[in-house]
């Protein structure tokens, strides 16, 4: 109970907190206009603060050290200080008179800070850095104002005052010097400031609304842009920096955590790349590839495009594109390996499911309720569908019953292919039924002599028809003898720790999210396309599969191209599901889990740092291609 | 013509909610109506075997969660009988001590989740109006640049906000190896103060998008009359932008809470090595990690930590698509 309060109160202190600053600074300058000497005074007791905030918050100043009231008292003073000061300059026109007012207040101002400067701080001078810094200052300030064409004088007081502190405090022996250097150090920039502040004069009414009109959007973009470079920006570049470091960030060792990452076999392992020509998937892809290019060619002969959506070379070109990168990451191993083989399988796998489902569902009964079902999974946390899925996967001893639903169907179908009773008959003739269909299509597409769509049809009919074959013969795998006793045992497959697959098996927990996800936005724009299209192509007797290809995905490819961007980026990052079910073991490892576990874990800040980088780099193309949208949004 | 009229009329309103359902205009076809109807009946058959495929996973683990750990380990959980069904898991689960307490962690999701939704809900809102209705210079490159920062990978963040966290920020200045605090050393690190502040600062890019969408899109003729008579940005914002925004800024609560609920991530970084901080997913995943013992335990875990997202996204599902589409569809 007492956590809930605690949680409470904070709550409550952090938002109204921000309220009331944020609130106050948009009343401070309603002031602006028409109450100039109010808002003088909170504008300049305001700055008041922020610079005693400043001594006493390095612990410059006598007596900042310990509470609270120790802390406070001095940014309080100078406040009320300052307060004072701006009441009076907004109330003198006179310029002589505030050139005078402004130098004796800040001179005072200097050597109070002076005086109260800690023994501990006060510099012992070291006069070339003094004027080292104040030539680099003046000469900054200077050059930016002549660039901006504006006055030059007011950049070299700036210049002047940034130079001296760097120079003589910076510079500086701190310690060594005494209570007189302490207040010439303290009363110069003050002096100068108050020459800057003296010579220009009370703005005028136009001035005072402008100035109104232009705090606001400093006032209301203010808060949002200091969280946006605190939390993102400012730690993004220091990523970098820290990347360029050593493992404790003590020495630069420049791009060696970055070699180190590429050295190292388990992030990037490409020493086995013939093996990919050992894998079947590897023979059927190149098959395809093969035979959609022939098909191809021809088709450029009648309509002069190789490829074309919907055409029949473009199926076998997806699906055999899919089996050759399967092939290579199967071989290719590693953590950037296993990033870029979740890229390519998750976000087509999501888009095309979710495609389907938006244009299966599209007027379906119950639609409703299919989506529903289909997107739920993207209100459930990824640490909780990765136990859920665990659970999917579980794995038990051959002896034993399969609680699992991926190996007790393996398992089962194994029985099945073994056994002769009345439910192996059934799912023998279910099986026969499907190649029965597919041999129906393919039937029907030689006989019309559509040679180019007997590929993928004939494709699936040789699997099926394989899967029959080994079916009603040696059997399936799920069940096999064993080997001592003969006698017939289970043989479940390990999804989570059999490698190279067990990648694949991973990547089902983010479809099965991700799906729901692209289903929403694809369902959305198919919504959008204008009925009168499809009712023109219908009246010109295209079928339905020509009006998706030819008329509703073109439509959509914007919004399908915003779909496998954002999932491109969300797959790169992906974490959670690997950390859960198996933290980067049995070469699962990816770049995220990789980066937490390098940085957070071995405490090696420079090549976790790297990773991150890594994987920054990989999405800027990503950024680019937004970027590039929204300008052409506008 | 009226036909023509509705039925865009039609689409322009569903467009905005893709899960309503749509009725199709009635392809009536004379002689092959029967073999027609039979061959449209192919892919809704295969949309409801995606269906089930999909509620598979949740329904087993539903099952589950109500089987005590012997019937668990014992068969799988379709051969479930009435009679085995027990809360006890549950109880475990939600009690208020014990090795398998789900409890506290419950508290500190509800500690991270709901700050990280209303502070960047607020700072958003104010920067969101201001890309959107004052004018200054370097407006649209702003714009540019804070929505370019939505597809950074939160990693790169993570190490420099943890070091934050832990001791403060510094600044050395170059050659002259002196040191100047900026930010104090809060101590916040392993505090769910530390998870729920990063989160509400990843969350801005995203939020400052989304709002913007929606208050750009407000009518001009309202901020004309408002200038008109006298307001100026702040009571326009606060009396008008505001009430009028409620929809949007509901779409981006529900989305952020959400995410920050369900995040892992952020939360293992920022407090993972203190236990009385952690969230429920990181609860959960250390439940899944020491295997065996509480793995009976997993299912009714998940779902109480699932609870809260489902309750929000069955009842709140229109604006938690809205979010989705306006974060991705620009319209």
């Amino acid at each position: 109970m007492g956590k809930v309060i605690s949680t409470l109160v904070t709550v409550v202190v952090a938002v109204s907190a921000s309220a009331v600053l944020w609130i106050g600074a948009n009343l401070l300058f309603n002031q602006a206009r028409d109450h100039w000497s109010r808002f003088s005074a909170l504008a300049w007791g305001a700055v008041g603060f922020f610079v005693g905030l400043l001594l006493s918050g390095n612990r410059v100043t006598l007596a900042s050290e310990g509470g609270f009231v120790n802390w406070v008292w001095l940014p309080l003073v100078l406040a009320l200080v300052t307060a004072g000061i701006g009441v009076a300059l907004s109330a003198i026109d006179g310029a002589s008179q505030r050139l005078t007012l402004a130098l004796v207040a800040s001179a005072l101002i200097g050597i109070g800070i002076g005086l109260l400067i800690r023994p501990e701080v006060q510099p012992g001078v070291d006069l070339s850095a003094v004027a080292i810094w104040l030539a680099i200052g003046l000469a900054i300030g200077g050059g930016i104002q002549t660039l901006r064409r504006a006055p030059i004088e007011t950049g070299l007081l700036y210049g002047a005052v940034i130079g001296w502190l760097l120079g003589y405090w910076g510079g500086a022996d701190l310690g060594a010097g005494s209570m007189a250097t302490a207040v010439v150090g303290a009363l110069v920039p003050a002096v100068v400031l108050g020459v800057r502040i003296g010579r220009s004069p009370n703005l005028t009414t136009v001035q005072r609304t402008v100035l109104e009109q232009k705090s606001r959007s400093w006032i209301f973009l203010g808060p949002a842009m200091l969280f946006i470079f605190a939390a993102l920006v400012v730690p993004a570049i220091r990523t970098i920096y820290l990347s360029l470091l050593d493992r404790t960030s003590q020495s630069w060792v420049g791009l060696d955590n970055y070699q180190a990452i590429f050295a190292n076999t388990n992030s990037w392992n490409i020493s086995n790349w013939s093996n990919m020509f050992g894998s079947t998937l590897f023979y059927i892809g190149a098959i395809l590839v093969m035979l959609a290019l022939i098909v191809g060619l021809q088709q450029r002969r009648q309509t002069g495009k190789m490829v074309e959506l919907g055409g029949p070379s473009a199926g076998p070109l997806i699906v055999g594109g899919l089996l050759l990168t399967f092939a290579a990451f199967t071989a290719l191993r590693g953590t950037i390996i296993n990033n870029l083989w979740w890229v390519v399988t998750v976000t087509f796998a999501s888009t095309a499911i979710g495609l389907a489902v938006a244009v299966l569902a599209d007027g379906a009964r119950l639609e409703r309720v299919a989506k529903s079902i289909i997107f739920m999974p993207m209100a459930i946390s990824l640490v909780g569908a990765s136990v859920i899925w665990r659970f999917m996967y579980v794995t038990r001893d051959s002896s034993l019953e399969q609680t699992g639903v991926m190996n007790a169907v393996w398992v089962g179908l194994g029985r099945l292919s073994t056994g002769s009773g009345i439910p192996t008959i059934l799912v023998g003739v279910l099986i026969a039924a499907v190649l029965a269909g597919i041999g129906t299509i393919l039937a029907r597409n030689l006989v019309r002599r559509e040679w180019a769509r007997l590929i993928l049809p004939g494709l699936a009919f040789f699997l099926v028809g394989w899967f029959l074959w080994r079916y009603l013969g040696a059997g399936i795998g799920g069940q096999r003898p064993n080997p001592v006793t003969g006698e017939i045992q289970a043989n479940p497959i390990a999804f989570v720790q059999e490698g190279p697959f067990n990648n694949f098996w991973l990547m089902v927990i983010l479809i099965w999210i991700q799906t729901g996800f692209a289903m929403v936005i694809l369902s959305a724009a198919i919504r959008a396309v204008p009925e009168e299209f499809i009712e023109a192509a219908r009246v010109d007797g295209a079928t339905q599969s020509q009006i998706f290809w030819r008329i509703i995905l073109p439509q959509i490819s914007t919004t399908i191209g915003v779909v496998v961007t954002t999932l491109i980026v969300l797959v790169m990052k992906v974490y959670d599901i690997v950390k859960v079910v198996t933290n980067g073991n049995f070469g699962t490892q990816v770049l995220a889990n990789d980066m937490f576990n390098t940085a957070f874990i071995s405490r090696e800040t420079g090549r976790g740092a790297a990773l991150a980088v890594l994987i920054l780099v990989s999405v800027l193309p990503v950024m680019y291609l937004n970027i590039r949208r929204m300008q052409e949004d506008r | 013509m009226s036909e023509l009229t509705k039925a865009s009329g039609t689409t322009a309103v569903r467009a905005d909610d893709p899960l309503a359902p749509k009725q199709h205009a009635q392809t009536a076809g004379g002689t092959g109506r029967r073999i027609y109807s039979l061959l449209r009946g192919i892919p809704s058959w295969m949309l409801w075997v995606l269906v089930v495929i999909w509620s598979l996973p949740t329904v087993g683990l539903a099952v589950n969660s109500l089987r005590a750990r012997d019937a668990q380990r014992r068969t799988g959980w379709w051969k479930v009988s009435p009679d085995e069904l027990t809360l006890a898991n549950y109880e475990t689960v939600l009690s208020a001590s014990g090795t398998a307490s789900l409890t506290d962690s419950l508290l500190n999701s509800f500690a991270i989740a709901i700050p990280a939704t209303i502070i960047p809900i607020a700072i958003a809102a104010f920067a969101a109006y201001a890309f959107a209705w004052i004018d200054f210079k370097g407006r649209y490159w702003l714009f540019i640049f804070t929505v370019s920062l939505l597809a950074i990978p939160l990693q790169v963040a993570l190490i420099p906000l943890l070091q934050l966290w832990v001791s403060g920020a510094h600044l050395t200045i170059p050659f002259i190896d002196k040191t100047i605090t900026l930010v104090p050393d809060f101590d916040l690190a392993g505090t769910t103060t530390a998870v729920w502040l990063t989160h509400a600062g990843f969350a801005l890019p995203f939020a400052i998008f989304l709002l913007h969408n929606y208050i750009s899109q407000l009518p001009r003729d309202l901020f004309e009359a408002a200038r008109i008579d006298g307001a100026g940005h702040f009571v326009t914002f606060w009396r008008l932008v505001l009430p009028l925004s409620i929809p949007v800024l509901a779409a981006f609560a529900i989305f952020q809470f959400l995410w920050t609920w369900n995040d892992y991530l952020v939360a293992n970084t920022m407090a993972g090595a203190n236990p009385n901080a952690i969230p429920t997913t990181i609860r959960i995943a250390n439940l899944a990690g020491d295997f065996g013992r509480n793995e009976h335990l997993l299912p009714a875990a998940a779902f109480v930590q699932a609870f809260v997202p489902i309750v929000v996204f069955f009842a709140l599902q229109r604006y938690f698509v809205r979010g989705i589409l306006a974060g991705s569809v620009k319209g």
